[in-house]
C-alpha cells in the first residue's frame, strides 16, 4: 500500500505539468522576420531578470555557426545585439536559425529568419480537358533559381462573360505545378484562366489565358489493340482497334497516329495519315521481327469544332511477329499493297490486255496472281511458328 | 493551426496483477477434463498479436530514421546536428516524455505498461500529424503521411495486444481547450525537434516491452495445449 502511495507521489513529481511554468529564458527581436535578399538586419536578445545573466554572458549562432563577436553590441545590462549584413537566401525553407546563447552553449532563445525573394509570375499554363468532362492544368514557376521561400500557387478562373473567380481546389495531379478541376464546367464558352503565386514577400499573378474547354479535348488511347499476321505475308501486319468508348456519343472524326518499332531498337516509326479509321495495315516490314506498335487517339472535330483536339496518351505497346523471309518499304496501306510494284504493274497491264483481246480468260487478273503469290509462301512455310499478337 | 491534442495525463496508478489471473486460469483449467478441441484461439491470439506489434514496433523505428533525418535537414542546423539538446523549456508538456526510471518502468504491470504505451502513441500520432501541413518538399509531407498511417496501425495492433490479454482499454481523455502552441517559429522547431526525439525513445523502448511481453505469453499457451493433446 505504502508502495503504491510512493509510486503516486513519484509520477505527481515527474510530471512537468505540476510545475509551474517558468518565463522564457529570453526574448528576440525581431521574431521571425521576412527579409529580402542582400539586406541588413539587428537583432537584440534580451535575457529574463530570473536567469542572472550579462550581455557579455552572451553570443549569437546563425544556422549553428558562431557569428563573429566584432558584430555584438551591448545595448544594455542584459541585452546584447548583433549586425547581419547582406543576408543570402534562407538556407532552408522553414527560415535560417538565428539563436541567442550562453557562455555554455545552452540556447535561451531564437528566431527564424526567412530571407529571399518576391515570386515571378508564373508562365507556361497548358490546360487538357479528358473527355470534356474535367481541365487540368499545368503551369512552371517564373523564376528558374529559388525564390527561398516557400512560394504557394493558386490557380483561379472564370467565365469570360459571367464574373465570378473560381478556385482550384485539387493540386499536384499532373506534376508539382498542376490542378484539376473536376466538374462544373461549360462547353462552347471560353474561360480567362490565371495562376497566382504568393509567397512571405509579395504576390505575383501569370497572365491571363482564355480557352473554351473544346478547344483542348483529349480522350484515352484506343482500346482492344490487336496487331495480328496478314495471312503468311512475311513484311505486314494488320493493326486492329476500337475508338475510345467515352467519346462514343459525340460526333466527332476521331484522327488515329500509330507508332511501331522494332523489337530492339528505340527508334518509333510513326504513321501519320490513318484518319479516321479503326485498322491499318502495315507494310515494309521485315519478316521473321517482333515489332511493337501503339496507336494514340485525336478526337478532331468533337461538336463540329474544325480544331485540332489533344493527342490521348499512346495505347499500351502490343508485340506481334511477321513471319519469316523478306522485302521492303513503309506505310499504311489499307488495300494490301504488294511490293516490287514495277512487276505488278507490268502484270495488270498485261492481264488487262488479256481480257480485251483474249476471250475465254476472264478469270485471268490481278486477283488470279495475288492467290498464286499466297499459295507460294504457304508450300514454303515451316518453321517458326510465332503467333501472332504474342507478347514476348 | 494545430489542432487541439490532449495534454500529458497524469500517469494513473497502475491498478490490477494480470500474473495473478494468468495463474488462476491455468490451475483453472488444467483441473477441467481435457477438452478435445480445447479453443487457445484467445491465448494464440494474444502471442500472435504481440509478435506483431513487436515487428511494427521496429518498423516504425526503422522508418523514423529516415523520416526523422530529412525533417531535421528541413529544419536546418543547429537542428540536424547530432550532438543538438535544446532545452525542453518548462511549458505544460505537450508530448508524452519517454524519459521515465527504467526500473520505475519495469516495476509496472503489463497492464499499465500496456495503457502507458496506447495513450502515449495515441498523442503521439496527434502531435505528427499536426506537423506543419505545408512543410517542406512534397517527399517530406509523403513521408509523413506514410509514417502516421503507419503510427495509427501501431495504436490499433496495441489495442488488439490489450484486449486479447482481456485488459479494458485506456478511456480517451477529453481534450481540454488551452492548451499553448508554441508562440513562434523557433520554439515550433523545437516542438517538433523534441517530439521526433520522443517518438524515437518510445519505439526503442516499446521494443524491449514488447520482446518481454512476447516471453511471457506463449509458455501458458503450450501448457494449454499439451494438456489437450494428452487425450
Amino acid at each position: 500500500m505504502i508502495e503504491k502511495l510512493l509510486l503516486l507521489l513519484f509520477f505527481f513529481f515527474f510530471t512537468p505539468s505540476f510545475v509551474s511554468p517558468a518565463a522564457d529564458p529570453a526574448v528576440i527581436s525581431p521574431q521571425d522576420p521576412t527579409l529580402l535578399i542582400g539586406s541588413s538586419l539587428v537583432a537584440t536578445c534580451t535575457v529574463s531578470p530570473d536567469f542572472h545573466l550579462k550581455a557579455e554572458d552572451l553570443y549569437w549562432t546563425l544556422n549553428g555557426r558562431r557569428l563573429p563577436a566584432a558584430s555584438y553590441a551591448a545595448l544594455g545590462p542584459t541585452t546584447l545585439s548583433v549586425a547581419l549584413a547582406r543576408l543570402n537566401g534562407s538556407k532552408q525553407q522553414s527560415g535560417d536559425n538565428l539563436v541567442c546563447h550562453s557562455r555554455d552553449g545552452g540556447i535561451l532563445a531564437g528566431s527564424c529568419l526567412y530571407v529571399g525573394l518576391p515570386p515571378e509570375k508564373p508562365v507556361n499554363i497548358t490546360c487538357w480537358s479528358k473527355n470534356m468532362k474535367d481541365l487540368t492544368c499545368k503551369w512552371a514557376p517564373g523564376t528558374e533559381g529559388e525564390t527561398f521561400l516557400h512560394t504557394n500557387y493558386t490557380l483561379k478562373y472564370k467565365l469570360r462573360w459571367y464574373g465570378r473567380d473560381n478556385t482550384c481546389q485539387e493540386y499536384h495531379t499532373a506534376g508539382p505545378y498542376s490542378c484539376h478541376i473536376p466538374k462544373d464546367l461549360a462547353l462552347f464558352t471560353p474561360y480567362e484562366i490565371w495562376v497566382e503565386a504568393s509567397n512571405r514577400l509579395g504576390v505575383a499573378v501569370s497572365d491571363v489565358v482564355m480557352l473554351d474547354i473544346l478547344d483542348v479535348v483529349t480522350t484515352d488511347p484506343p482500346s482492344d489493340v490487336h496487331v495480328s499476321r496478314v495471312g503468311d505475308l512475311e513484311d505486314q501486319l494488320s493493326v486492329r482497334w476500337s475508338s475510345p468508348p467515352a467519346l462514343k456519343d459525340f460526333l466527332f472524326q476521331a484522327k488515329y497516329q500509330i507508332q511501331y518499332r522494332v523489337e530492339d531498337s528505340s527508334e518509333w516509326k510513326v504513321v501519320d495519315d490513318v484518319g479516321n479509321q479503326t485498322s491499318c495495315r502495315l507494310a515494309g516490314l521485315r519478316p521473321g521481327t517482333v515489332y511493337f506498335v501503339q496507336v494514340r487517339c485525336n478526337p478532331f472535330g468533337i461538336y463540329g469544332s474544325k480544331k485540332a483536339g489533344i493527342w490521348s496518351d499512346w495505347s499500351n505497346p502490343t508485340a506481334a511477329s511477321t513471319p519469316r523471309s523478306e522485302r521492303a518499304a513503309g506505310g499504311c496501306d489499307p488495300k494490301g499493297g504488294e511490293q516490287n510494284t514495277t512487276l505488278r504493274r507490268e502484270l495488270k497491264q498485261f492481264f488487262g490486255w488479256v481480257k480485251k483481246h483474249a476471250y475465254g480468260c476472264s478469270n485471268l487478273g490481278i486477283k488470279l496472281y495475288d492467290q498464286w503469290r499466297v499459295w507460294l509462301q504457304k508450300s514454303h512455310k515451316t518453321r517458326n511458328q510465332v503467333l501472332p499478337g504474342d507478347k514476348l | 493551426l494545430s489542432p487541439l491534442c490532449p495534454p500529458s495525463l497524469r500517469h494513473r496508478v497502475p491498478t490490477g496483477d494480470s500474473w495473478g489471473i494468468f495463474t488462476f486460469l491455468c490451475a483453472a483449467l488444467c483441473n477441467l477434463p481435457a477438452l478435445p478441441a480445447l479453443n487457445c484461439t484467445e491465448e494464440l491470439g494474444a502471442g500472435q498479436s504481440i509478435q506483431k506489434t513487436y515487428d511494427l514496433t521496429r518498423y516504425l523505428e526503422h522508418q523514423l530514421r529516415t523520416l526523422a533525418g530529412t525533417y531535421l535537414n528541413y529544419l536546418g542546423p543547429p537542428f540536424n546536428e547530432p550532438d543538438f539538446n535544446p532545452p525542453r523549456l518548462a511549458r505544460v508538456e505537450r508530448v508524452p516524455s519517454a524519459t521515465v526510471d527504467l526500473d520505475l518502468w519495469r516495476g509496472l504491470t503489463d497492464n499499465a505498461r500496456l495503457a502507458a504505451n496506447y495513450r502515449a502513441y495515441s498523442r503521439l500520432l496527434c502531435y505528427l500529424r499536426a506537423l506543419d501541413g505545408q512543410a517542406g518538399t512534397a517527399e517530406l509531407r509523403h513521408r509523413l503521411g506514410h509514417f502516421c498511417s503507419s503510427l495509427q496501425g501501431l495504436v490499433l495492433s496495441i489495442a488488439g495486444v490489450m484486449s486479447s490479454l482481456g485488459y479494458p482499454l485506456p478511456a480517451g481523455p477529453p481534450a481540454p481547450p488551452g492548451t499553448p502552441v508554441a508562440s513562434n517559429d523557433f520554439l515550433k522547431k523545437m516542438d517538433d525537434f523534441w517530439l521526433l526525439k520522443e517518438l524515437q525513445t518510445w519505439l526503442w523502448r516499446s521494443a524491449k516491452d514488447f520482446n518481454r511481453l512476447k516471453k511471457k505469453v506463449p509458455p501458458a499457451v503450450v501448457t494449454l495445449r499439451l494438456e489437450a493433446r494428452g487425450f
